[in-house]
C-alpha cells in the first residue's frame, strides 16, 4: 500500500468548512522557549538600506512598517524589485566596489545562493541560526518562511490512494496534470530534481509528463485549473490550495504529498546580511521572532522555519512530511535546468 | 499669425518601446526619451497649444493633399511622424494614457482611411476624430498641469517605482492596462502583448493569493482575462474598441477587487 501523507485537518469531516470564507486561519500558537519574541530585542536605530524581493502582495510590506513603527529611530530605505534583478544588482555593485544594500530579502533562496557565491553575505551569529529548524540552517544566511511542493489533486476525479508517492512515478501514471513551467517556484523544483536524480533522468521525466500536462501561466492557475476538473493533479506551492479552500471552502481539491523527493521540495525566502555592524544582524532577528513568523504563517500561510511556530492550519508539520535534503543555495544557478527545460520542449 | 515654434525631432523607437514600457513606472512614457518638461506642465502649455495647432494643420495639410491629389501625393507615413516630433506626445502619454491611446488611433484611422483608397468624407470623418483626441488631450494636459501646480502629481519618474501595497498595485496594473490599449492602438500588438504578459506575472500574482480568499471566482475572471480574453483580442482582428472595452471590463473587476482587498486589510492582524 502506498503510504502518503495528508492534510488530515482537510480531509476530517467539517475541518475546513468550518473556517469562515475570506478571514485569516491561524490562531496564536503556542511556542517553544528558544523562539525570540520581539519583545527581546534591542530597538534598532541608524541607517538601514534593504533589498527586498518581491513577494506576497503586501505581506511583507506590512511586517516592515510594523517594525519602522516599533523603532522610531531607524531610518529604513527599501530598494524593491524582482528578486533576481536584485541579486544581480548587488553582484554588479559590489564589482564596481559600491555597497548600497546592508540587507538582502529575497524571494527565493536560488537569489540568496547567487549573492553568498559572489562572497558578499557576512557570516551570521550561531545563536540566530540556531532558531532555525534542523536542515535550514546556514551560515551565511537565513531562511524566513518556507514553501513546500506538493501536488493538489481534484477530490471529485481521484481518491487518494490514487496518487503515487513518488513525484518520479507521476511520469508513468495515466493522470493528467497541470503545471506551469515558466513559473520561478517549478523550475526551482526540476533543479532540485536534477541535482537528485540527474540530468537524464529529469529530462526524461519533463518528455513524459508534458505528454499529459496542461500548461498554466502561474501556480494558482494550476490549482483553480485542478478544481475546475480541467487536469487530475497538478503541482505547486502550498500555500495556493490553502488560499483557494480559504475562500471557497468547499473546493473541489486537496493536498497530496510525495516523500523524500523533490516534489516535496522545501524552498524558502532568505535574508542575509551585506553589511558590517548589529544593525542588519538585528534586523534579521527581527524576521524570526515568534510574531513576525506567526504572521506570515497565518497571514500568507507560509511556513515558519523557527522552532516553536505552527505551521498554517491546513498544512501538517515538516516533521511529518519528507522532503528531500536539498542545500537550497544550490538552487541559484537555473541556466543549465532552463536550458534541460528547452532542450525537453517544456519551454 | 501665430510663430512657429521649434519642433525638435524625436527617434521612432518600434521596438523599444516594450522594453521601456516593462522598466518605467506608472505615468512614465515609453516612447523616446522623457524630456523634463512632463514635470513643468504649466510652463509649457503654451508650446503644446501651438504644437496641437501645429499637427491640427499638418493632417488637415495631408488629407487636402490626399482630396486634390490623390493617395500617392498624400503620403500618409507623414501622419505618425508628425506626432513623434513634439514634446506634447510625452506630455499627454505621461498624463492621460486612455486619451493618448485615442490620438494614435485616430491617427492610423486617417491613414488607413487614405492607404485603403476610402472617399475623402470618410477620411475627413476619421480627421475630425483624430483633431477631437488632440484638443481632449490638450485639455488633459491642461487639468494635470493645474494639479502638478498644486503638488497632487508625483514627480514623473524614470526608474521603476515598485507599489508596495496591494491598492497601489491594482492601480498599478490598470494604468499598464491603459498602456496596453495604446500600445495596441500605437500598432504594436507584441509590444501590448508582452506588456499583458509581464502585468500578470510581475503584478498580478502578487496580490491574487489575497484577493482568492475574497473572491474566488473574481480571480477565476481576471485570470482568464489575463491568460485568455485579452491576449485573443490582441492577436486577432480586434478594432482599438475592441481592446479597450476587454481592459474597461478588467479595470472594473479591478476596482473591485481593490475595494475588497482594502476592506480585508482592515481586518487583518497586526504583526507585533
Amino acid at each position: 500500500m502506498q503510504r502518503r501523507v495528508f492534510l488530515q485537518s482537510l480531509l476530517a469531516a467539517g475541518a475546513f468548512g468550518l473556517i469562515p470564507a475570506g478571514r485569516s486561519l491561524a490562531t496564536t500558537p503556542p511556542v517553544a522557549a528558544d523562539t525570540l519574541s520581539v519583545d527581546q530585542l534591542p530597538p534598532m536605530e541608524g541607517d538601514l538600506t534593504l533589498y527586498l524581493g518581491r513577494g506576497e502582495g503586501g505581506l511583507y510590506e506590512n511586517v516592515l512598517e510594523a517594525i519602522r513603527q516599533r523603532n522610531p529611530k531607524l531610518n529604513l530605505q527599501i530598494r524593491r524589485g524582482v528578486t533576481a534583478a536584485l541579486a544581480n544588482t548587488i553582484v554588479a555593485e559590489a564589482k564596481a566596489g559600491v555597497r548600497r544594500a546592508d540587507v538582502f530579502w529575497a524571494v527565493d533562496s536560488g537569489a540568496i545562493g547567487m549573492v553568498a557565491d559572489a562572497g558578499l553575505a557576512r557570516p551570521l551569529p550561531a545563536d540566530l541560526t540556531g532558531q532555525l529548524k534542523a536542515g535550514f540552517q546556514y551560515p551565511q544566511w537565513a531562511p524566513v518562511t518556507g514553501r513546500i511542493r506538493t501536488l493538489p489533486y481534484n477530490t471529485g476525479r481521484l481518491t487518494p490512494e490514487q496518487i503515487p508517492d513518488s513525484v518520479m512515478a507521476l511520469a508513468d501514471s495515466e493522470l493528467s496534470i497541470g503545471w506551469a513551467p515558466a513559473y520561478a517556484s517549478f523550475q526551482s523544483f526540476v533543479t532540485a530534481m536534477r541535482l537528485l536524480e540527474g540530468d537524464r533522468v529529469t529530462a526524461e521525466w519533463l518528455r513524459a509528463i508534458s505528454k499529459r500536462a496542461k500548461s498554466y501561466a502561474g501556480e494558482l492557475g494550476v490549482v483553480m485549473g485542478v478544481e475546475r476538473g480541467e487536469v487530475d493533479l497538478g503541482f505547486a506551492n502550498h500555500y495556493y490550495t490553502l488560499r483557494l479552500k480559504s475562500g471557497k471552502p468547499d473546493a473541489n481539491v486537496d493536498l497530496a504529498f510525495t516523500k523524500n523527493d523533490a516534489g516535496c521540495l522545501v524552498n524558502a525566502s532568505g535574508v542575509l546580511a551585506l553589511s558590517e555592524g548589529d544593525l542588519p544582524i538585528t534586523f534579521i532577528r527581527y524576521l524570526l521572532t515568534r510574531e513576525v513568523q506567526s504572521y506570515l504563517a497565518s497571514e500568507a500561510y507560509e511556513i515558519p522555519l523557527v522552532n516553536g511556530v505552527k505551521p498554517p492550519v491546513g498544512l501538517p508539520p515538516l516533521n511529518r512530511v519528507s522532503p528531500p535534503r536539498v542545500d537550497l543555495t544550490q538552487l541559484a544557478d537555473l541556466r543549465p535546468t532552463l536550458n534541460l527545460m528547452r532542450n525537453a520542449g517544456v519551454l | 499669425m501665430k510663430a512657429l515654434f521649434e519642433v525638435r525631432k524625436r527617434r521612432g523607437l518600434g521596438p523599444v518601446v516594450a522594453l521601456i514600457a516593462l522598466l518605467t513606472a506608472a505615468q512614465v512614457s515609453a516612447n523616446g526619451a522623457i524630456g523634463e518638461h512632463v514635470n513643468n506642465l504649466q510652463a509649457h502649455l503654451g508650446q503644446y497649444s501651438e504644437e496641437v495647432d501645429w499637427l491640427v494643420a499638418k493632417f488637415d495639410g495631408v488629407v487636402d493633399t490626399y482630396e486634390k491629389q490623390g493617395q500617392k501625393a498624400a503620403n500618409s507615413n507623414a501622419l505618425p511622424e508628425y506626432w513623434e516630433e513634439v514634446d506634447f506626445h510625452a506630455a499627454i502619454e505621461t498624463n492621460h494614457v486612455p486619451t493618448y491611446a485615442s490620438i494614435w488611433q485616430g491617427i492610423f484611422g486617417v491613414k488607413q482611411a487614405i492607404d485603403s483608397g476610402a472617399p475623402a468624407a470618410k477620411v475627413r470623418e476619421e480627421q475630425k476624430k483624430l483633431n477631437q483626441a488632440l484638443w481632449q488631450g490638450l485639455g488633459a494636459v491642461k487639468v494635470a498641469a493645474q494639479y502638478q501646480q498644486k503638488g497632487l502629481l508625483a514627480k514623473i519618474q524614470t526608474t521603476e517605482a515598485e507599489p508596495t501595497t496591494a491598492p497601489e498595485t491594482l492601480e498599478d496594473i490598470k494604468h499598464r492596462l491603459d498602456r496596453v490599449v495604446a500600445k495596441f492602438a500605437e500598432q504594436l500588438p507584441e509590444a501590448a502583448t508582452t506588456i499583458v504578459h509581464d502585468t500578470y506575472l510581475h503584478r498580478f500574482e502578487g496580490v491574487e493569493g489575497a484577493l482568492i480568499e475574497q473572491d474566488a471566482a473574481l480571480v477565476e475572471d481576471l485570470e482568464k482575462d489575463f491568460n485568455v480574453t485579452l491576449p485573443l483580442a490582441l492577436k486577432g482582428e480586434s478594432s482599438v474598441d475592441d481592446v479597450r472595452k476587454v481592459v474597461e471590463a478588467m479595470q472594473a473587476k479591478l476596482d473591485k477587487a481593490k475595494n475588497l482587498l482594502v476592506e480585508a486589510e482592515k481586518k487583518r492582524k497586526k504583526v507585533f
